[in-house]
């Protein structure tokens, strides 16, 4: 395994880099560009290579360019690349945090948390500012996060498993009272807030742009900061503390952020499914390395899966547009059924 | 009562000598929520040399073990290292002291043994000075001194369970603290594992001038490898002192509820206990 | 059975025609118990009273009665045979897979008949059984209920991302079954009902059956081949049992979620651990609890009427996280 030690200023600051995880990252994000491209240039007005050059640098084929590119597909790109980038962190750090594989903010009612608050919104306050949404959103999700928490931790030993059952159980509940909000709802507002618990990207302007670009930068030095816990982290409470981990405060901390990450992407995109718990997988298998790449890669594989999804459900049935949601969880369930059957000790669930 | 009186006066005579930091419980409960587990406990662990608890199951020894690692809180009473209480000091001042390696710890999958002992250096480390030289050199002659420098690539889940038990300790030694506190190291592991791992602790406490607590479950292990040994029992201390002191049938007897016979091993000089069958014998 | 048992089998029977009664008699008109009663034992076509009690809130009733039976006695099957506390047709991923392949039938292919929704249904929750069950043998550590439980909610989300495709895809032929995917009551044609009996009548005469079979194999395999059981032919029995039972409540109503959970676990605590009191108290408690949260269903936002699925989940998720909590 060859690592590379970067020592600028003068070991003032080091890094320690695995090179065939750099070339990995490297090779997804050419993906990444990739397929960003190829969204650009399909749907219902296909561009040339040359047509999107020349409209994103200015100078459009034709007026009809400018607006389907700029106001539409543009922002829909990079929202469904950003957001995926957010579910795959979230469900790193969750996996991290709490050694378990299969944790995944989808999976223990985080997204349905945040799912349900906008749904809400959207029901009971059709007028509300899209600028609510995403602070909705991590409000609900961190009740249902406190709440799980709080079920899944008062007795001692096994609590991992107790963590994912007691989430898929908070899960369905959330989901019925989802439903009921539905069902209570003027029918107009219920097809629009179904639409987006369906995990659709097609609605995204600029504004979720924004708020994500913006989100992003508020959480990045949290990333940053929490790469190194997670190292000593992974290895269990004990051996944390031994290490001199502040563990109370650093678990809190991370999870705050985990579901900080899944709130807002859900906010912008709905709650997509199954993201957070195979990017973090994947990029895994694409190339071993140590935690802070780990979480460089996982979010570009959960950007490559989401802008993929939201491809393939835009040009494999057009005119009708499959939304990404349903997508990843078609493509993301296999992938946890493999999980399940391949994870080694079952002393780890 | 005898025991204690006896205990504070022997502890009384041996703090006078010592100059290095060792580590002490002064008059120390532990227990979860409203059940206390360990009763006022005084203890004390000096350096170059290998102190091992030892006691049945559930007497305390390992909620000791943790309290003195500032895992568990104190109800009362204190854990010193060189008299500032452990649940004092910050965390990673501490970390840089005094390490611990819990029962049965999981690496977690794919984890290589480089990479486990280059944990220890967590406490030395910060955001911007991720790795330095000295850390380079800790982690190499841990893996040296524990003799796992041959696996270093390989990944830990896929060692026997001495060897992946050695990179634990060797990632703990990595930490180069000078107190070190191991919980049930050889549980799980073959006899002749087991007299490996505990050469190579006595190794680091004699040579290195460590000061080394250890929670075992092998009382005839025990004897063998501690300087110090002390018994434990429902949270207590029945007798602790050097093994040829403690381990005799009169203290097995208070201590485990144990009906044995201890003779002298003619090699190591060291006590051995052999149970009797209860019962007339045939 | 105990003493308990026989002694509260007629209590809970007057529970059941007390709810029965009850469930008839609300509604959008609310219509007296005695009236109940005339048009139930005097039926008088002129009176509209007894019209609306005959042609429309006594199917339902009756529907609440059959499928609150079924799914209770299921999980009861199911709890016993894999002597997991969590198990139940909704939670393992029998009801949805039963409803995926009665949407695609009767969305992509046209199915009407209703002769053949039971059978369709069976067929989803017998194949989805057996993917459930051999992923979470096959998985490290064998069947435990974290697996079974993992397996069951991934073949859901699974499927459930298909129907929602299929939807998307063709809005006018879906259209029409959303609301009977969220498990309701209302609006189900009795031709269903008369092709779905013979599954149901026929999956809790097996239960019954197997009873005392099911209370050895509860003490677990080892134990039951020592009391002379052949374990392999008691699960295969029960198993058909439970296919037959989730296939009719799901032609009548839909995937109607964790009613199978709840009640077993209820009838436990009334006549302890024997399956032959076990399953008949199920049964009852059952059809008792559904008629009461359809009743609920209709009462709590009135006018506007819940789906009786999702109200059963609403009360059943508390309770299986409960069960985690205090089980496992």
């Amino acid at each position: 395994m060859s690592v590379l030690v970067l020592s600028p200023w003068n070991g003032r600051i080091s890094l320690r880099l695995h090179r065939h995880a750099l070339v990995v990252a490297a090779l997804l994000l050419v993906a990444l560009i990739g397929v960003s491209v190829a969204s650009l240039m399909s749907g219902s007005y296909p561009l040339s290579l040359r047509g999107v050059w020349q409209t994103l640098t200015g100078n459009p084929p034709e007026e009809i360019a400018q607006t389907v590119l700029w106001e539409f597909r543009f922002p829909r790109t990079i929202v469904s690349a950003v957001a995926g980038a957010l579910f795959g962190l979230s469900g790193a750090i969750l996996q991290y945090v709490t050694r378990n594989p299969l944790a995944d903010p989808s999976l223990v009612g985080v997204s349905q948390g945040a799912g349900l608050a906008v749904v809400s919104a959207i029901v009971l306050f059709p007028e509300m500012n899209l600028v609510w949404r995403p602070l909705l959103a991590f409000a609900g999700a961190l009740i249902v996060a406190a709440l799980i928490q709080s079920i899944a931790m008062q007795r001692t030993g096994g609590a991992t498993m107790r963590f994912i059952l007691t989430g898929i159980g908070v899960a369905a509940f959330i989901a019925a009272i989802t439903n009921t909000m539905l069902t209570y709802g003027d029918i107009d507002q219920a097809q629009a807030a179904l639409g987006w618990l369906a995990g659709s990207i097609h609605a995204v302007g600029w504004p979720e742009v924004w708020s994500l670009t913006l989100c992003l930068a508020i959480l990045t030095p949290g990333l940053i900061w929490s790469a190194r816990y997670l190292s000593a982290l992974r290895l269990g409470p004990e051996v944390s503390i031994g290490l001199g981990v502040p563990i109370r405060a650093a678990r809190i901390g991370m999870i705050t952020l985990s579901v900080a990450l899944a709130a807002f992407a859900v906010a912008a995109v709905g709650p997509l499914g199954f993201v957070g718990l195979v990017a973090p997988h994947l990029a895994r298998r694409l190339a071993y390395s140590g935690v802070g790449q780990h979480l460089l890669l996982t979010a570009l594989t959960g950007a490559l899966m989401v802008g993929l999804a939201d491809f393939i459900g835009r040009i494999a049935f057009a005119p009708v547009q499959i939304p990404a949601g349903i997508l990843t969880a078609i493509l993301g369930v296999p992938v946890f059924l493999l999980l399940i059957l391949k994870t080694q000790s079952t002393r780890q669930l | 009562m005898k025991h204690a009186k006896t205990d504070i006066e022997f502890l009384a005579s041996r703090t006078g000598t010592v100059s290095a930091p060792c580590l002490r419980a002064d008059r120390l409960c532990v227990g979860y929520a409203a059940t206390k587990i360990v009763h006022d406990v005084d203890l004390q662990a000096n350096p170059g040399e290998v102190t091992i608890l030892v006691g049945p199951n559930g007497c305390g020894k390992s909620t000791l073990l943790k309290a003195m690692a500032r895992v568990l809180k104190p109800m009362s009473g204190a854990a010193l290292l060189d008299g500032q209480s452990v649940h004092a000091m910050p965390t990673r001042d501490l970390a840089r002291q005094l390490a611990l390696l819990p029962q049965g710890p999981i690496a977690p999958e794919g984890l290589t043994v480089h990479e486990l002992v280059s944990q220890g250096r967590f406490p030395h480390q910060s955001l911007t000075r991720q790795w330095s030289a000295d850390d380079s050199r800790a982690v190499t002659d841990a893996m040296k001194a524990a003799d796992v420098a041959e696996f270093a690539d390989r990944r830990v889940d896929s060692l026997s369970g001495g060897q992946r038990q050695r990179c634990w300790i060797a990632m703990v030694l990595a930490q180069e603290t000078d107190v070190i506190l191991l919980d049930e190291p050889t549980t799980f592991l073959d006899l002749k594992v087991q007299v490996d791992v505990m050469t190579l602790l006595r190794e680091i406490a004699r040579e290195k001038g460590r000061t080394l607590l250890v929670v075992l479950h092998e009382l005839n292990i025990a004897a063998m490898f501690a300087d110090h040994i002390v018994i434990m029992r429902d949270g207590r201390l029945i007798a602790q002192g050097a093994p040829e002191r403690v381990i005799t049938t009169e203290n097995l007897a208070a201590g485990f509820g144990l009906q044995a016979t201890v003779i002298m091993d003619p090699v190591t000089g060291r006590p051995v206990c052999l149970p009797a069958i209860a019962g007339p014998a045939t | 059975m105990t003493k308990a048992g026989w002694f509260g089998l007629p209590a809970l029977l007057a529970a059941l025609i007390l709810a029965f009664g009850w469930h008839i008699a609300v509604g959008a008109k609310t219509v007296p118990l005695h009236v109940v009663l005339e048009a139930l034992v005097a039926y008088d076509k002129s009176n509209f009273d007894h019209v609306v009690v005959t042609d429309l809130r006594l199917p339902r009733a009756v529907y609440a009665v059959l499928v609150g039976a079924a799914l209770a006695v299921a999980g009861a099957l199911m709890q016993g045979v894999t002597r997991n506390p969590l198990a139940e047709p909704g939670v393992l991923g029998l009801l949805t897979g039963a409803s995926f392949v009665v949407v695609m039938a009767v969305g992509y292919f046209q199915v009407i008949d209703p002769a053949f929704i039971p059978l369709l249904a069976a067929l989803g929750a017998a194949v989805t059984a057996a993917l459930v069950w051999g992923i979470a043998a096959a998985a490290p550590g064998g069947s435990t209920p974290l697996t079974l439980v993992l397996a069951g909610a991934a073949i859901t989300g699974f499927l459930a991302a298909f129907i929602s495709l299929a939807h998307l895809l063709d809005q006018e032929s879906f259209d029409r079954l959303r609301v009977w995917l969220t498990g309701t009551l209302a609006g189900r044609s009795t031709d269903v009902l008369f092709w779905a009996l013979p599954w149901l009548i026929g999956g809790l005469l097996l239960a019954l059956l197997l009873a005392r079979q099911v209370t050895a194999l509860a003490m677990g395999d080892e134990t039951a081949v020592g009391l002379g059981v052949d374990v392999a032919r008691v699960k295969m029995l029960a198993m058909l049992s439970v296919i037959a039972l989730t296939a009719a409540a799901v032609a009548i109503a839909g995937p109607m979620a964790f009613v199978g959970l709840v009640i077993p676990h209820v009838a436990r605590i009334i006549v302890g651990a024997d399956y032959r009191a076990i399953v008949p108290v199920s049964a009852v408690l059952g059809a008792v609890y559904l008629l009461v949260v359809d009743i609920a269903a209709r009462m709590v936002l009135a006018p506007i009427e819940v789906s009786t699925g999702i109200v059963t989940a609403l009360l059943g998720a508390p309770f299986f996280v409960w069960l985690v909590r205090a089980r496992l």
